[in-house]
C-alpha cells in the first residue's frame, strides 16, 4: 500500500509544481465540468443528429455528416463567414485603438478623473437591449438625432434611417458594437497601466523622453500582455455577438448584417430545430478556436521580439 | 514634475474626453428624453415647413417639448409593482456570482500565472473554448441538469450558471495581471521561509489589487447582463427576478411603454455606477514603486 | 391566500424532488405581466369545480412567454397548457409536443368564420383560438384634406396611391407609411394587400405553395411602387415605428389592427377603412389568432384542456377581446345583447371578416416570414425584378411547408 503512494508522491520539483497548479485549478474546472461539460457534450453529440423540437427528448436520428454538409455548402455561407470575420476585425480593432486613447486619457492627472472615468462606464453597465433600443432611436430616419443633424448641417436632403441600406446598416451595426465593447476594454486598458512601475517612467523623464516615447516604448510593451489577451476575448464576444445586430436590423436589410451567428439563430434556434443549430454552435467553435490559435502563435513570435515579463519557471 | 501638462495639452485632454464621453452617453440623451415623454408623443420630428430645410433651431428643438415631464418615474413603480425588489436581486445575484466565482478564479488564475506544468495550454484552452460557444444552444441541457440537481426557481438557478460562465474569462484576465507582478518579491518571500499559499496571499493579493478589481468589475457586470437568459429559462418565482427579465414587464401586447422602460432601466444602472465609482479609486497609479529596488 | 399555497408549491419543488410537477396541479402559462382578474375568476372556479387540483398560473412577459413554454416542452418539462401564437401550432403538432383539442358543434358554429382556419391542420384543431385580429386602413383627414384631396375611402389600389401621392407632393409628410423591417408585422403588411389581390400563399389541403403567381408578382411591384410615396428608408422600420410616425404626422396613413385607434394621438382627425382592392381582386384583410395549447404529456392533460376550453369561452373570452381591444373572436351578437363593436370603428374590422384570409400554416413559420420579407426588402432595395423575387421567395417557402 505504501509503495502505492510512493509511486503517486511527486518525486521531481517540476512534479511538485504541477501538482500544486492543479490544486489551485481543481476547484474552477470542477464547478466548469460540473455544470457545462454535459450540456457541452450534448450539444456536440446533436450536432449530429437531425434533432427538433420533437424529437429532442428521443427519436432523432443520427444523420453522420449531412448537417455539417447543409450548413456549410449552403450558398450564402462563404460570404457569411467573410462577413462575419470582417465584423469581427473591424469591430475589435476599433474597440482597442479607441480603448487605448480612453485609457490613456483616463490615466492622465487631471482634476475629475474618477467621475470621467464613471461616465465611461454605463454602455457596458446598461443592460444590451436597452443601450441597443437607444442606438435603434438614435439611428431612426425621422426621429434620430443623427439624421437630424445631417439634415440640420446640410450633409443630407432628407430624413436618413441609418438602417435601411445594406452599407450604413453594416457599419451602423458595427458603431453600436464598438460603443458597447469600449469601456470594458478601457478599464482593462487603464488598470493595466496603472500597474506599470512608475519608475520606470521617471527614469525616461529624467532622460529626456517625450510623452510619445514613454507610451511607445514604456507604456505599449508593459501592457501588451493585457491588450493581447483582451482582444483575444474581445474577439470571441464579437464574433458570437448575437443582441447588437437583431435588436438594430435582425440580419438585414437582405442579409447585410447577417453574421454567423445570426444565420445561426434564423435558420435553426428559432426554428428549434436543435441538430442544426447545434451543428453550427460547433462551426463557429472550430473557426474560432482556429481563429484563436493562429492569433496566440503569431504573437508568440511577436512577443519574444518585444520580451515582457512573463511566466517565471 | 512629469505630470504637468502645459495649457494646450490641458485643453486638448479635456477636449478629448468630452468628445469620448459624448460618444459613450450618445444614447442615453436619447433614452433619457425618451422617458420624459408622453407614450403618444414619444417622437418627434423638428417641425420643417414645406420647401425647407431644417435650421438649428428646429434641431434644438427637438430636446424640449412642453409635454414632457417625470411622470414616466413616477409611473414605472406603478406599472411594474415589484421594480424595487428587481433591482435588490440584479445587485445581489450579480454580487454573490462575483464573489464566488472570484474564490475559484483567484488560485486558478495564479497557477496559469506563474507555473509552467502538465497540460497548461490545453486546459486554458478549454476554459476559453466555453466562451465560444453561444448560451442559447447550452441552454436546453443546463435546464435539465438543474431540474436534475432540483435547483430550479431558486437563487442558485440563476448563480449557478453564472458563475460557470464567467470562470473562463476571469482566469484568462486575471492571469495577464498577475503575470506583471515581478517574481523577485515571491522569491524574497521564499527566502525568508514563506511557504506558498502564504505567499499568495499576503504578498501576491495586495499588488494585484488593481487587476483584482477590474477583474471583479467585469465579472458583476457580466453577471448583471447574463442574468436575463438564465432567469428567464430556470426560475419561475417573481420574487428572485433580476431587472433585465423585470424590464421586459414595460412590454404590453401591442404597445410597449417605451418611456418607463427606459425609465427603469436608467434608475437601474444608477446603483451599479455608485459602486463603480466607488471603487475606481483603487486604480491609482505605481503600485510596485520602490517595493523593489534593483 | 393563493400566493401562500402557491409558495409552499414551489418550495417543494425547489426541495429537490426527482419527479418534474407535483401530481394535482395544472401550470399554465399565460402572456403579460399579471394575471388578468377574469382569468382569476375562471382558475377559481376551476379550483371549486376540482378540489385538490391547483392552478399554477404563471404569468411571463411578452417577448419571452412563447420562448419559455417551448422549451420546457422541447427538455421534457412541459406546462400543462399556454398561450402561444397559432402561428406555431404546426410546428408544435407535428413534433408531438400538444395534443389535438376538441371543440364542440356548437362552439364551432360560435367562432367568427375563418378563425379556426388558423388553428387547423391535418383536419385537426390544435389550439383553442384565444386572441384575434383583422386590419384595416387608418388615413389622416388632417393631412390628405391639406394636400387638396376629399378624405374618402379609396376603394383600389390606384386611388391608394393617387392619395398617398397627394399627400407627399403637397405636404411635408410621407403619402403612406410602409414596414419593410424583417419583423412579422411586415409579413402581415404584405399579405393584407395579397389577399385583397387574389393571391394566396399555400394550399391548405393540397401543400403546395401557390405563392409564386400573377397576382404576388402585381401585389409585390405595387409594393415597390408605393415605396416611392413611402416614408424614407422602409427597410428600417416596422409597424410599431409607423405608428410613431403617424402620431407625429410624418405619415399620411398605414395598416393596422383595431387597437390603433387607441393608439393614436387624440388631435389627429382619422378615418378607417377597408384594405382596398387590387386590381385582381377584392377588399380582404388578414386573419391573425394566438391560442391556448394543451401540451402533451404534462400531469394532467385533461383538466388542462378543460382549463384551457374554459378560458377561451363565455365572459372570459369577450373580457379579454373587450380588454384588449381586438376584433372579436367569437359571435358574440348570438350570446349576448350588446357587444362592444357595434360602432363604425369597429364594424370597418369585423366586416370583413368573411373575405380575409388565415396567416398561413406553416411549420417552419420562421422560413415563411424569411421569404416574404425578403422579397419586401429586395423589391424595396432595387434587388431584382417583382418576378425573380417571387420565385425566389417561393423556394424558400417551399423548404418551410
Amino acid at each position: 500500500m505504501s509503495n502505492l503512494i510512493q509511486m503517486f508522491k511527486p518525486k521531481t520539483k517540476a512534479q511538485t509544481t504541477t501538482l500544486f497548479a492543479w490544486a489551485l485549478i481543481a476547484p474552477a474546472a470542477l464547478v466548469m465540468f460540473w455544470v457545462v461539460v454535459w450540456p457541452l457534450y450534448e450539444t456536440f453529440r446533436l450536432s449530429f443528429t437531425n434533432s427538433t423540437l420533437g424529437t429532442l427528448m428521443g427519436g432523432a436520428e443520427y444523420v453522420g455528416w449531412e448537417n455539417y454538409e447543409k450548413a456549410i455548402g449552403g450558398r450564402k455561407f462563404p460570404s457569411i463567414v467573410t462577413r462575419t470575420f470582417y465584423w469581427m476585425f473591424l469591430s475589435v480593432g476599433l474597440k482597442v485603438v479607441l480603448g487605448l486613447i480612453g485609457a490613456t486619457l483616463l490615466a492622465s492627472n487631471i482634476r475629475g478623473r474618477g467621475i470621467f472615468r464613471a461616465l465611461v462606464m454605463p454602455p457596458w453597465i446598461v443592460p444590451i437591449a436597452i443601450g441597443c433600443f437607444g442606438w435603434l432611436w438614435l439611428y431612426n430616419g425621422h426621429f434620430g438625432l443623427l439624421s437630424n443633424f445631417a439634415e440640420m448641417a446640410g450633409i443630407t436632403d432628407g430624413p436618413y434611417s441609418f438602417l435601411a441600406y445594406k452599407q450604413s446598416a453594416f457599419y451602423s451595426a458595427v458603431v453600436t458594437d464598438v460603443w458597447i465593447g469600449t469601456p470594458m476594454v478601457t478599464l482593462f486598458f487603464l488598470a493595466a497601466m496603472q500597474g506599470v512601475p512608475r519608475d520606470l517612467y521617471e527614469a525616461a523623464y529624467v532622460d529626456g523622453a517625450s510623452r510619445w516615447y514613454r507610451f511607445r516604448r514604456i507604456t505599449m510593451p508593459q501592457i501588451m500582455p493585457t491588450v493581447i489577451s483582451m482582444a483575444l476575448l474581445s474577439a470571441i464576444w464579437t464574433f458570437n455577438s448575437f443582441e447588437i445586430i437583431w435588436i438594430l436590423t435582425e440580419g438585414g436589410p437582405r442579409g447585410a448584417t447577417t453574421t454567423l451567428i445570426i444565420d445561426t439563430f434564423k435558420t435553426a434556434i428559432f426554428s428549434y430545430k436543435f441538430g442544426a443549430g447545434a451543428t453550427r454552435a460547433v462551426l463557429v467553435c472550430l473557426l474560432l478556436g482556429v481563429f484563436s490559435l493562429i492569433y496566440l502563435t503569431v504573437l508568440g513570435w511577436v512577443g519574444k521580439k518585444y520580451g515582457y515579463a512573463g511566466v517565471q519557471k | 514634475m512629469m505630470d504637468k501638462y502645459s495649457l494646450l495639452q490641458k485643453i486638448g485632454i479635456y477636449t478629448s474626453i468630452a468628445l469620448f464621453i459624448t460618444f459613450m452617453l450618445l444614447p442615453f440623451v436619447e433614452m433619457f428624453i425618451a422617458s420624459l415623454r408622453p407614450l403618444t408623443h414619444l417622437f418627434s420630428r423638428p417641425e420643417v415647413p414645406v420647401g425647407e430645410t431644417m435650421s438649428f433651431v428646429d434641431f434644438m428643438s427637438r430636446f424640449w417639448s412642453d409635454k414632457m415631464s417625470f411622470q414616466a418615474y413616477r409611473d414605472m413603480w406603478v406599472t411594474v409593482p415589484q421594480l424595487p425588489r428587481y433591482i435588490f436581486n440584479s445587485v445581489f445575484l450579480a454580487t454573490a456570482v462575483t464573489f464566488i466565482s472570484l474564490c475559484f478564479v483567484i488560485p486558478a488564475a495564479y497557477a496559469y500565472a506563474r507555473f509552467s506544468f502538465k497540460g497548461k495550454s490545453v486546459s486554458l484552452t478549454l476554459f476559453l473554448a466555453v466562451n465560444m460557444f453561444t448560451g442559447a444552444v447550452l441552454l436546453i441541457p443546463l435546464y435539465k441538469l438543474l431540474r436534475m440537481y432540483g435547483l430550479l426557481n431558486t437563487y442558485w438557478a440563476m448563480i449557478i450558471p453564472g458563475v460557470a460562465f464567467l470562470i473562463p474569462q476571469g482566469i484568462w484576465l486575471l492571469k495577464t495581471f498577475l503575470e506583471k507582478i515581478p517574481y523577485e518579491l515571491e522569491e524574497a518571500a521564499f527566502v525568508d521561509g514563506a511557504s506558498r499559499l502564504y505567499t499568495l496571499r499576503r504578498v501576491i493579493l495586495p499588488l494585484a489589487v488593481p487587476g483584482l478589481i477590474v477583474v471583479g468589475i467585469a465579472i458583476f457586470i457580466g453577471a448583471y447582463a447574463q442574468q436575463f437568459l438564465f432567469a428567464i429559462t430556470f426560475n419561475q418565482n417573481r420574487d428572485y427576478m433580476p431587472l433585465p427579465a423585470g424590464i421586459f414587464e414595460f412590454i404590453g401586447y401591442q404597445t410597449v411603454l417605451w418611456n418607463e422602460m427606459m425609465a427603469a432601466s436608467l434608475v437601474g444602472v444608477l446603483p451599479v455606477l455608485f459602486i463603480f465609482l466607488f471603487m475606481q479609486k483603487h486604480l491609482i497609479a505605481g503600485l510596485t514603486s520602490g517595493a523593489v529596488k534593483e | 391566500m393563493k400566493n401562500i399555497k402557491k409558495a409552499i408549491l414551489l418550495a417543494f419543488i425547489g426541495a429537490g424532488l426527482m419527479a418534474p410537477v407535483q401530481a394535482e396541479e395544472v401550470h399554465a402559462i399565460i402572456c403579460g405581466g399579471e394575471i388578468r382578474p377574469a382569468d382569476q375568476v375562471v382558475f377559481d372556479a376551476f379550483e371549486a369545480k376540482y378540489s385538490g387540483v391547483k392552478v399554477n398560473a404563471e404569468a411571463v412577459p411578452w417577448g419571452t412567454c412563447q420562448d419559455k413554454s417551448m422549451t420546457l416542452a422541447a427538455a421534457g418539462d412541459p406546462v400543462g397548457l399556454a398561450y402561444i401564437g397559432s402561428r406555431t401550432l404546426k410546428q408544435l403538432g407535428r413534433s408531438g409536443l400538444i395534443v389535438p383539442v376538441d371543440i364542440s358543434d356548437e362552439m364551432q358554429a360560435l367562432y367568427q368564420p375563418g378563425v379556426l382556419a388558423t388553428v387547423s391542420d391535418g383536419g385537426q384543431f390544435w389550439g383553442y383560438p384565444h386572441a384575434f385580429s383583422t386590419k384595416a386602413l387608418f388615413i389622416n383627414c388632417g393631412l390628405v384634406e391639406a394636400a387638396g384631396e376629399a378624405c374618402v375611402a379609396p376603394r383600389t389600389w390606384e386611388g391608394l396611391y393617387n392619395m398617398a401621392k397627394a399627400v407627399n407632393d403637397n405636404t411635408s409628410a410621407a403619402g403612406i407609411g410602409l414596414a419593410a423591417r424583417d419583423f412579422d408585422n411586415t409579413m402581415h403588411q404584405f399579405l393584407n394587400y395579397l389577399y385583397s389581390n387574389g393571391g394566396t400563399v399555400s394550399n391548405a389541403d393540397t401543400g403546395e405553395i401557390t405563392f409564386n403567381s400573377p397576382e404576388t408578382v402585381e401585389t409585390l411591384a405595387f409594393i415597390g411602387k408605393l415605396a416611392g410615396v413611402a416614408q424614407e428608408g422602409p427597410s428600417g422600420y416596422e409597424r410599431s415605428q409607423l405608428t410613431q410616425l403617424y402620431n407625429d404626422g410624418q405619415i399620411g396613413m398605414y395598416i393596422n389592427g383595431p387597437w390603433g385607434g387607441g393608439q393614436h394621438n387624440d388631435n389627429i382627425a382619422e378615418i378607417v377603412v377597408p384594405v382596398p382592392a387590387g386590381p385582381s381582386g377584392s377588399s380582404g384583410t388578414l386573419l391573425i389568432t394566438d391560442s391556448m395549447a394543451v401540451f402533451k404529456g404534462s400531469a394532467n392533460e385533461d383538466l388542462a384542456m378543460e382549463l384551457a376550453q374554459m378560458m377561451t369561452s363565455g365572459e372570459a373570452q369577450y373580457d379579454l377581446d373587450m380588454s384588449w381591444g381586438l376584433t372579436p373572436i367569437l359571435q358574440y351578437e348570438k350570446m349576448r345583447d350588446d357587444v362592444y363593436y357595434s360602432t363604425d370603428y369597429w364594424q370597418t374590422f369585423v366586416e370583413p371578416i368573411g373575405r380575409g384570409g388565415p396567416e398561413p400554416m406553416f411549420e417552419d413559420f420562421k422560413a415563411l416570414q424569411a421569404g416574404i420579407n425578403g422579397a419586401i426588402q429586395g423589391i424595396i432595395l432595387g434587388d431584382g425584378s417583382a418576378a425573380d423575387l417571387v420565385a425566389e421567395a417561393s423556394e424558400t417557402l417551399a423548404e418551410g411547408l
